[in-house]
């Protein structure tokens, strides 16, 4: 990963130098949120922020959080990759411009696109005889929950979920003109794996990078969470749909993280300033 | 048809338990606004206002038109406030939602009808010609306590807004451009602001300036519009459970203390503006306005 960062802007010209070299010339380049392949070899940006590379993964994407630049690199959980063989590019567009995958998630700016393998938060909003419908975010197309995709659940025994209760689930299907379905099992293992129903808590809402960030554990860089479990114990789910749930048992403490993920969200707090926030949160307690 | 999510039932049962514990999500007081922030734009008559996450901007313009023959010696003033799907996706073009309903009667209520403009101003020649005042409420951000935004912005906007000086000879009227003669401002008689009470538990807590979250839990509002010189102008409450009358009493109490300070800042905000404008401090002599 370059130390190096350059800042870039809309429709500008990525030059080649800075792209990653692919060690392995047969590894396609890969194109992440906010770059788009205009053949032959053109790479240009479509938004705002911070061009990150790596090199081993022989990846470009670039960096942002909703209109702020971000400056803490974490790698793209999905790309979809356009091939370039000896920096010679066959013309692949549709491949340049995915509509799903966290290219899609990142370029919008406050809205989540359904990608295959993302945690969310999925509220429920109706039942039917088959599955719940759930919205992942409102106002969109509501997402499918089948009665059985919960631990333990069989023909005889299913889940009742009141309409506006809280699960936690896994995206496993989504496209482009298919309503989105969500599972709470995973299908190897017949185990709920920590997802299910959010019983209690509290939702509290936050930028989807910081969701990426905090998801990604260490290299998200975000360090809250870690700091105020040493002192206290909570519980929490991250929603890839930029929700995050606390519950620690009292409200005093459960506001307490969930405003510290969220100060230092909004105001892209660093290494030290995530720190400061945590001591201020403990001392609320 | 979109509408409004409903919030989920971990967060209407999380927002209540904390209510119980004297608590707000965002750490504020029961009687607390948001930060209110107030930005004049470089024409007369535009005021951004910004309370937390929502955010309303006013516009006020001015044409020349006849007026309605019951009413010869007035002006026509209008508010026109629509919610548009930029503030929140629940909002759609031309199928008005109960809150926008009340928000534009709500807005007729407190200023048009309390006369805070006098309309009388506005009349150029008796039953022929006269100002048609317009102020456009444009809802940029919708996170809770519309009423209170867009009411600190019509106001803000009205008093900073300055209409063409005209000199009438007999039955013709002469516009003057800004050029020729500096304009003038609107005669405000009083400055309405709208202060809404939100309660919970059947009345026993009253919150100020509820955000969305809390808007959507709450029973009812009550919205209690005021003026600095403590004159009621309205008080509405449209259905919910029954307040106590002493409750109501005490609204009014703290709304006072509250559009006290609001009208400070308004008043504050537009010296500064003014200060801005007056480049050279020459707008004393430029001013054509007459001392009343």
């Amino acid at each position: 990963m370059s130390d190096l960062m350059t800042v870039v802007l809309p429709g500008d010209d990525v030059p080649p130098d800075d792209l990653p070299k692919a060690q392995n010339k047969k590894k396609a380049l890969k194109l992440g949120p906010g770059l788009r392949h205009i053949p032959p070899e053109t790479i240009t940006t479509t938004i705002a922020g911070a061009l990150v590379t790596d090199a081993r993964k022989n990846a470009a994407w670039i960096e942002y959080n909703s209109g702020r630049v971000s400056a803490l690199p974490s790698a793209p959980i999905s790309v979809q990759p356009i091939v370039i063989l000896d920096h010679v590019c066959h013309s692949r567009p549709r491949q340049a411009v995915p509509s799903g995958g966290s290219i899609g998630t990142q370029l919008t700016l406050q809205q989540y696109l359904a990608s295959v393998g993302d945690l969310v938060i999925a509220t429920v909003l109706s039942s039917t005889s088959e599955h719940f419908n759930c919205y992942i975010t409102p106002h969109t197309h509501t997402a499918a929950l089948p009665h059985l995709a919960f631990e333990g659940a069989n023909r005889k025994n299913q889940k009742k979920l009141p309409p506006h209760s809280l699960v936690y689930a896994r995206i496993v299907n989504s496209g482009k003109d298919s309503i989105p379905e969500i599972t709470c099992v995973d299908a190897s293992t017949g185990k709920g794996e920590g997802l299910g129903p959010l019983n209690g808590g509290m939702v509290f809402k936050i930028s989807l990078s910081m969701a990426r960030r905090l998801l990604a554990g260490r290299k998200g860089g975000v360090s809250v969470l870690e700091g105020l479990s040493e002192k206290m114990g909570f519980e929490v789910a991250i929603g890839r749909n930029g929700m995050l749930w606390v519950d620690a048992g009292s409200v005093k403490a459960t506001l307490a993280v969930g405003r510290a993920v969220q100060e230092a969200d909004e105001q892209g707090l660093g290494e030290k300033g995530q720190k400061k926030a945590v001591d201020r949160a403990l001392k609320k307690i | 048809m979109p509408r409004e999510t409903e919030i989920s039932v971990n967060e209407r049962a999380f927002i209540q338990q904390a209510l119980q514990e004297n608590l707000r999500l965002d750490g504020r007081a029961f009687d607390a606004f948001r930060p209110l922030e107030l930005t004049f734009g470089d024409e007369y008559g535009v005021a951004d206002v910004q309370l937390g996450k929502t955010r309303v901007i006013a516009r006020i313009s001015v044409d020349v038109a006849v007026p309605p023959p019951e009413r010869k010696f007035d002006g026509i003033f209008q508010i026109i406030a629509e919610f548009s799907p930029m503030a929140s996706p629940a909002f759609e073009v031309g199928r008005p939602s109960d809150a926008e309903m009340v928000l534009s009667r709500i807005l007729e209520k407190a200023i048009r009808r309390s006369n805070a403009l006098d309309t009388e101003s506005l009349c150029i020649i008796a039953g022929l010609k006269c100002f048609a005042l317009r102020a456009d409420v444009h809802i940029i951000d919708h996170d809770g306590g519309l009423v209170d935004a867009s009411c600190i912005a019509v106001m803000a906007a009205l008093q900073h807004f300055r209409r063409p000086d005209v000199v009438v000879e007999g039955e013709k009227a002469t516009i003057l451009s800004v050029r020729e003669r500096e304009p003038i401002p609107l005669s405000i008689l009083h400055q309405p602001l709208c202060v809404s009470f939100s309660y919970f538990e059947d009345g026993e807590i009253f919150l100020i300036d509820a955000n969305l979250s809390e808007e959507q839990v709450r029973n009812a509002e009550i919205i209690v519009t005021m003026n600095k010189h403590g004159e009621v102008c309205q008080i509405a409450k449209y259905g919910g459970a029954t307040v106590d009358p002493l409750a109501l009493l005490n609204c009014t109490n703290v709304a006072l203390q509250k559009v006290k300070e609001m009208s400070k800042i308004i008043q504050g905000k537009l010296e500064a503006d003014a200060k801005k404008r007056d480049a050279g401090g020459l707008m004393a002599e430029l001013s054509a306005e007459n001392e009343r």
